[in-house]
C-alpha cells in the first residue's frame, strides 16, 4: 500500500528528465486536469438531460467482454470475471444512488425491502425502466428470481453455439450482489437465460441468500 | 461527391450517393432513454422526407407518404450478402425464391469475381473525376442489384425484383443492422463470417414483413 | 480535555471493521482554535471507544432505516455518533456534547466526499483513504460545522 512506489504517481521533482523534456515535463502535471480541479472538486450530481450514448456504451462493454475472455478457462470462469467487474460498479454505484436520494435515503433491512429497491430504483437508475417481474423460489426459501426481458448489455450481443451457456448479463447479476453485499444480505446472484416468445434475450437472475440472512432475519422480524 | 457510374445507375431513384452515405455515418446511436429516442426518429423523419426523392416512376403521391409505406410494403428481397474488404464473401442469405441456388463455393466465387469488378470500376472511369465510387447498381430482365460499400470497404449486396425502388433504403438498413448486431457483438472476429443470431433476427424481422 | 473547548475525534470505518481514515480535531466555535486538546492517555482510549461502539452499531443498524444513527454509544464523558452508508461504512464522530443537527451535516459532507472517493477508479472499497485533498475538505467540514 505504499503510495509512493505507485506506477500512476508523476515523476515529481527528484528525479530531472532530459533536459530536452524538461519544459514539458514541468508544465504537465499528471494528478490534476488543466482546471487543476480534483475529483473533490466535482459535482457528484449530473444534470438531468445528460444522457449516455447506447452505442458507447455496447463498445465498451464489448472490449470489456473481450478482455475479460483472455485469461480464462471456460465459460464459468469468464461469467465470474463479469460478475467481478460488475461487482466494483455496483459498490460505487450504490452510495452515489443512495447520496443522490439525498436525506431521504434509508437503508433497507428486510429481504423484501431491499429486493424491491433493487428492481426498482436501482433498476430505473441504471437502465431508465424497473425489472421486468420479481418472484421468490417456490421450491426454496431462501432464492429469489428477478427478471429482466431485453438487458441493456445484452442488446447487441449473439452468443456462439459453443458457449450456449455464457450470459453476458452476469455483470448485471454482479452489479446486484454488490448491493445485496453492501447492505448485509450476502448472496450469491447469476445470470441465466430463460427465452420466452416475446422475449429472446430475457435473463433471469437467480438470487441465493447465505444462510445467515434468513437466520438474522427471523430472529429480527419473527418468522419470514 | 457526384455519382461516377451514372451508366450503371438508374438515375432518376439515385439521389446522389455521397448523401446517403453520409446519412448513414451520422444516424448513429440509438440512444438510452425514449426521449431522445423519439427526437431521434423525428429527426431521422425529416432527413428521409426532405433528403429523398420519390423513387417509383409512376409515383404520384405525396414524397413521404409514398416511399415510406406503399412501396417498400411492396417489396420483394431476394437475397442479402455481405463480403468483407478482400473480397471474402461473409453473409449470404436468401429470403424468397427468385434466385438460382447456387452451392457455397459458387457463392464465394460470385463475391470474389464481384469485388474484382467492383474494384474496376472504380480505378476506370468514363468521366475522369477522382473518387469514383465503383458499380453500384446492376438491373437485368430478372433482378436488380444494388451495392454499397462502406468506408472501411466492406460491400453490402441486395438482390431484389427488377423495379424495385428503394433499394437504396433497404442497404442502408442492412448496414445499420449490421454495425449493431454484428460489430457490437464481442464475440464476432471482424473479417470473418458473420454468426450472429441476433443479425440475423432482426434481418428477417426487417425484410419479411415487407412481402 | 482541556477546559470550555471540545474535541473531536472522527473515524471512517469499513465493512471489516477495518479503519480507513482516522482524524482528530478541535472545535472553532466558542473562540476555540481547532486544535484537538486530547491528552495522550486520551488518544489511545479514542480508538478502544470507537470499537467498543461497532457492536452497538451492528444491534441497532437493523432496528433503524435511518443512515444517521444519532449517538449510538457513551462512555465516561464521550459521545459516539454514528453514520451508516448503504455500502455499511460506518462514520464515527466521538464528542462530549450532545448536538445532533450540526453533525448529521458534517457526517452529509463526509459521505458526500467518501462518495467522491469511491468515484476514483483506483480506489477500491475498504482502501485506506490517503488523499490530502479528502483531509483537508474533512477540516473544512468540521470547521464549517463543528
Amino acid at each position: 500500500m505504499n503510495r509512493d512506489t505507485s506506477p500512476f504517481r508523476p515523476a515529481s521533482t527528484g528525479a530531472s528528465p532530459t533536459p530536452k523534456h524538461a519544459s514539458l515535463t514541468a508544465s504537465t502535471n499528471l494528478r490534476y486536469s488543466l482546471t487543476r480541479k480534483s475529483i473533490y472538486d466535482r459535482h457528484l450530481n449530473r444534470t438531468k438531460t445528460s444522457e449516455l450514448s447506447k452505442s458507447a456504451f455496447a463498445f465498451l462493454f464489448g472490449e470489456m467482454v473481450q478482455h475479460a475472455q483472455k485469461k480464462v478457462y471456460g465459460v464459468q470462469d469468464l461469467e465470474k470475471k463479469l460478475n467481478q467487474h460488475g461487482y466494483a460498479v455496483g459498490q460505487r454505484f450504490l452510495e452515489l444512488l443512495l447520496w443522490r436520494e439525498g436525506r431521504t435515503a434509508k437503508r433497507e433491512t428486510r429481504i423484501l425491502g431491499i429486493l424491491q429497491f433493487i428492481s426498482h430504483s436501482l433498476y430505473r437508475a441504471i437502465f431508465q425502466k424497473p425489472a421486468d417481474t420479481l418472484e421468490k423460489v417456490r421450491e426454496n426459501e431462501d432464492e429469489y428470481m428477478i427478471s429482466d426481458n431485453d438487458p441493456l448489455v445484452n442488446s447487441y450481443i449473439s452468443v456462439p453455439k459453443e458457449m450456449s451457456q455464457l450470459n453476458c448479463a452476469a455483470f448485471i447479476a454482479g452489479i446486484i450482489e454488490a448491493v445485496l453485499d453492501g447492505h448485509c444480505f450476502p448472496a450469491k446472484v447469476t445470470a441465466h437465460t430463460a427465452p420466452s416468445d416475446m422475449w429472446p434475450g430475457r435473463t433471469v437472475f437467480l438470487i441465493k441468500f447465505e444462510p445467515e440472512v434468513l437466520e438474522r432475519e427471523g430472529l429480527r422480524h419473527g418468522s419470514t | 461527391m457526384p455519382a461516377d457510374w451514372d451508366i450503371w445507375a438508374v438515375s432518376d431513384w439515385v439521389t446522389k450517393p455521397g448523401e446517403w452515405r453520409n446519412e448513414v455515418m451520422e444516424e448513429g446511436p440509438e440512444e438510452l432513454s425514449t426521449g431522445s429516442r423519439k427526437r431521434e426518429r423525428k429527426k431521422r423523419r425529416q432527413a428521409r422526407e426532405t433528403g429523398f426523392k420519390c423513387s417509383a416512376l409512376l409515383c404520384s403521391e405525396p414524397r413521404p407518404r409514398c416511399c415510406r409505406w406503399y412501396h417498400i410494403v411492396a417489396m420483394v428481397v431476394y437475397a442479402v450478402l455481405i463480403l468483407n474488404k478482400a473480397g471474402g464473401l461473409i453473409f449470404q442469405r436468401d429470403f424468397n425464391p427468385g434466385l438460382q441456388k447456387l452451392t457455397s463455393n459458387d457463392y464465394l466465387i460470385l463475391a470474389g469475381t464481384f469485388h474484382g469488378v467492383h474494384a474496376i470500376t472504380s480505378q476506370i472511369s468514363p468521366t475522369n473525376e477522382t473518387g469514383a465510387s465503383g458499380l453500384e447498381v446492376l438491373e437485368s430482365e430478372n433482378f436488380v442489384m444494388r451495392c454499397f460499400q462502406t468506408l472501411t470497404g466492406t460491400k453490402f449486396l441486395v438482390f431484389a425484383e427488377p423495379r424495385q425502388p428503394n433499394l437504396d433504403v433497404v442497404v442502408r438498413r442492412v448496414y445499420e443492422l449490421y454495425s449493431d448486431y454484428v460489430m457490437k457483438n464481442p464475440f464476432y472476429q471482424i473479417e470473418m463470417p458473420i454468426r450472429s443470431e441476433g443479425f440475423e433476427r432482426h434481418l428477417s424481422a426487417y425484410i419479411k414483413p415487407h412481402q | 480535555m482541556a477546559g470550555s473547548t471540545t474535541s473531536y475525534y472522527f473515524v471512517i470505518i469499513g465493512t471489516k471493521d477495518n479503519p480507513l481514515y482516522e482524524a482528530e480535531f478541535g472545535t472553532f466555535k466558542q473562540g476555540g482554535d481547532g486544535v484537538p486538546k486530547f491528552r495522550e492517555e486520551q488518544r489511545h482510549m479514542n480508538q478502544f471507544i470507537a470499537h467498543s461502539s461497532l457492536d452497538c452499531i451492528e444491534d441497532l443498524q437493523w432496528a433503524s432505516k435511518e443512515m444517521y444513527l444519532k449517538t449510538v454509544d457513551k462512555f465516561n464523558n464521550t459521545w459516539v455518533s454514528c453514520f451508516l452508508t448503504g455500502g455499511n461504512i460506518k462514520f464515527l464522530l466521538l464528542h462530549d456534547a450532545r448536538s445532533d443537527e450540526p453533525i448529521r451535516q458534517f457526517f452529509t459532507d463526509v459521505y458526500d466526499l467518501y462518495c467522491k472517493t469511491l468515484m476514483n477508479p483506483f480506489y477500491e472499497v475498504n482502501m485506506a483513504i490517503r488523499s490530502q485533498t479528502f483531509d483537508q475538505k474533512i477540516k473544512a467540514a468540521a470547521k464549517k460545522y463543528l
